[in-house]
């Protein structure tokens, strides 16, 4: 009984601020990899 | 397992990324045939001038086909040994046409030097005892600083050379 009570919270969590922080970092690596990428290819 | 939904998108967005960074890799290598500047080429530094590829002749910008050129370079504290002219006077200065292939091959007599080629992809290390190598095809006319970046000792910033990529007509 414990144990299902505790699983339903975590399934509850709200990670949206989470999940938007990470894909904030996540387009910023990807898109300053292609900038540099584009650099080299220019050169 | 359980899987949060956003932790199930952040998972596949981060190794299709993955992926995507390996196919380019892969590509850069297999297909383009990009390699590192150090293909384990070696040399004795103490008898770098009876290598074929840095006899006193054979220093400097040679050209060997009808676009290729060979740029062979002693780089040694504080100095880039391109040889010399007909004079018997040092180059300080080369000229490459636009577009050519340009196979730069360096090696050192003392210590680690850099060879970077301000503004273009030309930057590699100079390491005692090996041969590095970089191709490239100079696409843009202009004047181009050769620099040591790696420190190399009290005149490091004296370390310097020219080359000026000119139009073919």
């Amino acid at each position: 009984m414990n144990k299902k009570q505790h699983h339903k919270d975590e399934s509850t969590t709200n990670l949206k601020g989470t999940f938007i922080a990470v894909m904030i970092l996540g387009i910023f690596i990807l898109v300053s990899w292609f900038i540099v990428f584009g650099i080299f290819l220019s050169r | 397992m359980h899987l949060h939904k956003y932790e199930r998108i952040w998972l596949i967005f981060g190794i299709s990324s993955l992926v995507l960074f390996l196919v380019v890799l892969g590509v850069g290598a297999f297909y383009k045939g990009t390699q590192p500047p150090s293909h384990l080429a070696t040399v004795d530094p103490t008898k770098v001038e009876e290598h074929e590829a840095f006899r006193e002749e054979n220093l400097g910008l040679r050209k060997v086909g009808e676009n290729d050129y060979i740029v062979s370079v002693i780089a040694s504290a504080f100095n880039y040994n391109f040889g010399k002219d007909d004079e018997g006077n040092t180059i300080r200065k080369i000229e490459i046409p636009v577009g050519s292939n340009v196979l730069f091959q360096a090696t050192t007599t003392d210590v680690i030097h850099g060879f970077q080629l301000a503004g273009t992809n030309v930057n590699m290390m100079v390491e005692p005892g090996y041969i590095n190598s970089l191709k490239t095809t100079f696409k843009k006319t202009g004047t181009y600083t050769l620099i040591c970046n790696e420190y190399c000792g009290t005149g490091h910033h004296l370390m310097a050379f020219e080359v000026e990529v000119i139009d073919n007509e």
